[in-house]
């Protein structure tokens, strides 16, 4: 193989150098935070954890469970409680959002009471929620459950009633009855916005089941928090955040993969 | 078929455009109508529900009792301690400022990421790091830092505002179209002015829907604050009437959080209006 | 044109709109005949009635005044005999070529083996065969109108309307899919009304050219072409056709 010399203009040598301190940069900002919090956790004024401390807790968490559940034991149970929700949210939401988004008689009647209802923030239900229920199961994953129907909701009834106008066309052209205008036409080409809405249910449903741990509970990465506080174990509490996002993160990877499995043609384009 | 035929079987234009109005407005009428017998009903339903026992008082208040406790709480501060007017104002100055603050800092931030890519491959790592931790899970962390009060609360609320506005300034800014830019480039703009003048208005959009979520954010955000950690504002009042066993101060408070959000987007919605009115 | 029997006949046909609270006349008292298995070019420019004519036929609106009879009968909203071909958004980009080409025999309830069977034929006739499980994104855009004609066929429509099918196309493939409807014309013969504003097509496809005004649109004037297909589009007689149409066009800015 002959090798080339390449002969490069000063503009192209600048944009070259330019381009290998852009690949730099993340190592350094990364390099930085860490700098940080290291700076944090040294001060002896406060008592922020260490890496160190965080990575010997993870190691102690391993062989001593806490309320008789270990690290991934907490995790499964706060998971547990978002899937049912989920699984509620998504069958009674999509429902819904489809009857209000298709009738316009429906969405009349219904519409403004589902609009009050959602300006509320759904952590503002927690206490009605367990001056009904106490704090056991059902309560919170009924919590999640509102937490994470809003979106789906939302997001299905502007998918339905803004299907294309020549879409519909099509299915008058040819004959299409109601039934079939709803089912061939106007369900799939909402589900590009109806999975906008069970995105934005996942990552809802994570973060109020978390609060809702917060509040009273005996299990799960919330509940772990919360013990931490108030056993000043902030190692614990900075571990536990750690597994939020992480198992954040990888709940919105999951979800992707959904949609493209679902949604063969959303990722094929032609040039 | 001649003309004269046609000519008696039109109507007037004037007669024409009248007659399709009133048919839009009888339609329009029609279903504010359901709308309002839709509300009503529930209304009506909830009252006769507790009203006949069928639901318990204990656990859940009659749509009159939470009206009326309206009234009352407006001058009374039992039994949580403060009169409604300063729990409102108390929630309202938090949230508002976190609000603000990350608009202010928020946007200009996303929009310099998205724009300069030194500035992007460095903040990038920070921030896909950060972004999945959902903001309610930083309130110990942040408690442990800044300890219980006003300033662990405004900056959980600013938190949880700033990533939207961030990641959608960003993403509208790197939408911008390619042929607008080269317009600009043609014309002898600089980089900066090109980033003024045809970025920023073109990532308007974006920018207000994040803000929107930004809202939303931070209103829920701070109810959760209140309700874990303070000593007034609205989710702090929730949380008393559910130690007191007063469903009806919690129903109360819900409602109005619930109205406020509601008068806030609708403030939005009106400044985006005018900001965005060439969009129509 | 031996074959004189009127397949549909528009009578004194207007349509008018309410914009902004004032009356806007897209098209006043347009009449014209169509003759069974005939290709009819409705010739017209810019963005005026020609649409909106077809929309009528099709059914997806209701003329302000006037009838349209099929074989004789008025028609009633959108009837099954009359196909149609869009320009724009034609496919559904959540189904693969043969689901879109047999979605017509899908909404009849048609059995499965059936209508695959059915649809394969049009797809072949429109040479995409191989292309049946890919979906419209991956195409072209001359593939995806012969998609929408193949399923526009399929659904064997007595009358076929094709509205601008190929505006938003360019020159070279315009040209290639304007041989293929006319070969795919003469294998099924169906009788056919294909709305254009390009003279040159015009002439190239029809056996008769309604020519449109502009806005308030209604016929100007109507054209037989007489010459052997496939047409030689520097043919000095289709050339004179040609001249004839351009100098008594509406332009339209």
């Amino acid at each position: 193989m002959k090798k080339e010399k390449l002969f490069l203009s000063e503009y192209e040598h600048k944009e070259l150098f330019r381009k290998r301190i852009y690949r730099f940069l993340p190592v350094l900002s990364i390099l930085l935070l860490l700098c940080l919090w290291l700076l944090a956790s040294s001060n002896p004024m406060s008592r922020f954890p260490s890496p160190a401390g965080v990575w010997e807790r993870y190691l102690k968490i391993l062989e001593k469970p806490i309320k008789d559940l270990g690290l991934l034991g907490h995790i499964w149970a706060s998971l547990k409680r978002v899937f049912i929700a989920l699984a509620f949210a998504w069958t009674l939401g999509i429902s819904f959002g489809i009857l209000i988004g298709w009738n316009k008689k429906a969405n009349a009647i219904f519409g403004p009471i589902f609009t009050a209802f959602r300006a509320v923030p759904p952590l503002a239900w927690v206490p009605l929620v367990t001056m009904w229920f106490g704090i056991g199961e059902f309560p919170k994953v009924l919590i999640v459950f509102v937490g994470a129907l809003m979106p789906v909701v939302v997001n299905t009834q502007a998918g339905i009633s803004n299907v294309q106008r020549e879409y519909l066309d099509i299915g008058t052209i040819f004959h299409a009855n109601g039934r079939q205008m709803l089912f061939e036409i106007a369900i799939p080409s909402a589900l590009d916005a109806i999975f906008a809405g069970i995105r934005n249910s996942t990552s809802a449903g994570w973060m109020v089941v978390l609060a809702a741990e917060m509040l009273g509970g005996k299990s799960g990465v919330g509940f772990l928090i919360v013990r931490g506080m108030d056993s000043g174990d902030y190692e614990l509490c900075l571990l536990s955040m750690i597994c939020i996002g992480v198992v954040g993160y990888l709940l919105a990877i999951v979800i992707q993969l959904l949609e493209r499995i679902i949604c063969p043609w959303t990722t094929k384009k032609s040039n | 078929m001649n003309h004269s035929e046609q000519t008696v079987r039109r109507l007037t234009d004037k007669e024409r455009i009248a007659k399709v109005q009133s048919e839009k407005r009888r339609t329009a009428y029609q279903l504010t109508m359901l709308s309002i017998v839709g509300i009503l009903a529930f209304l009506l339903i909830w009252q006769l529900a507790v009203y006949s026992g069928l639901l318990s008082s204990r656990y859940v208040p009659m749509p009159s009792d939470v009206i009326r406790l309206l009234f009352e709480k407006w001058s009374d501060p039992n039994p949580d301690g403060a009169v409604l007017g300063v729990h409102i104002l108390s929630s309202l100055q938090v949230a508002l400022t976190g609000f603000f603050l990350a608009i202010i800092i928020g946007v200009p931030l996303g929009l310099l990421m998205g724009w300069f890519k030194g500035f992007d491959s460095f903040m990038r790592p920070i921030f896909e790091i950060l972004r999945p931790i959902p903001p309610v899970s930083w309130i110990p962390i942040t408690i442990i830092w800044l300890g219980l009060g006003l300033q662990a609360k405004a900056f959980i609320v600013f938190f949880s505002a700033f990533v939207p506005c961030v990641i959608n300034a960003y993403t509208g800014i790197r939408q911008t179209s390619e042929i607008l830019i080269n317009v600009g480039k043609i014309c002898g703009a600089s980089n900066f002015t090109i980033f003024r003048k045809i970025g920023i208005p073109s990532a308007m959009t974006m920018i207000f829907a994040g803000i929107r979520v930004a809202l939303g954010n931070a209103w829920a955000t701070l109810v959760a604050a209140e309700m874990l950690a303070a000593n007034a504002g609205l989710g702090y009042m929730i949380q008393q009437g559910r130690s007191f066993a007063r469903p009806d101060i919690i129903i109360l408070g819900i409602v109005i959080i619930g109205t406020l959000g509601v008068i806030f987007t609708w403030i939005l919605e009106r400044v985006e209006g005018k900001v965005l009115g060439w969009k129509k | 044109m031996d074959n004189e029997k009127i397949k549909l006949r528009l009578e004194h046909i207007s349509q008018s709109y309410i914009v902004n609270d004032q009356i806007f006349d897209a098209a006043v008292d347009v009449s014209m005949e169509v003759r069974d298995s005939e290709f009819l070019v409705i010739l017209g420019p810019g963005r005026c009635g020609k649409t909106i004519l077809l929309n009528m036929i099709a059914g997806l609106e209701k003329p302000a005044d006037g009838k349209i009879r099929l074989d004789g009968e008025d028609i009633q909203g959108s009837d099954e005999r009359i196909g149609m071909v869009f320009q724009k958004r034609a496919l559904m980009p959540w189904k693969t070529v043969m689901e879109n080409v047999e979605f017509g025999l899908k909404i009849k309830r048609m059995a499965k083996a059936e209508r695959r069977k059915i649809a394969r034929k049009y797809i072949d006739l429109v040479g995409l065969q191989g292309f049946e499980k890919s979906y419209p994104d991956e195409l072209s855009g001359g593939m995806k109108q012969r998609v929408s004609i193949a399923r526009a066929y399929a659904n064997n429509p007595e009358i076929l309307l094709m509205d601008e099918p190929f505006g938003a196309l360019d020159a070279q493939t315009r040209y290639a899919m304007e041989e293929e409807v006319q070969r795919i014309w003469q294998t099924e013969k169906r009788t056919v009304i294909f709305v254009t504003n390009n003279i040159e097509e015009a002439i190239y496809l029809a056996d008769k050219i309604v020519l449109l005004t502009s806005c308030p649109a209604h016929v100007k004037a109507v054209y037989d072409v007489d010459l052997p297909r496939p047409r030689n589009t520097i043919d000095p007689k289709f050339l004179q056709i040609r001249k004839k149409i351009s100098e008594n066009t509406d332009l339209a800015l």
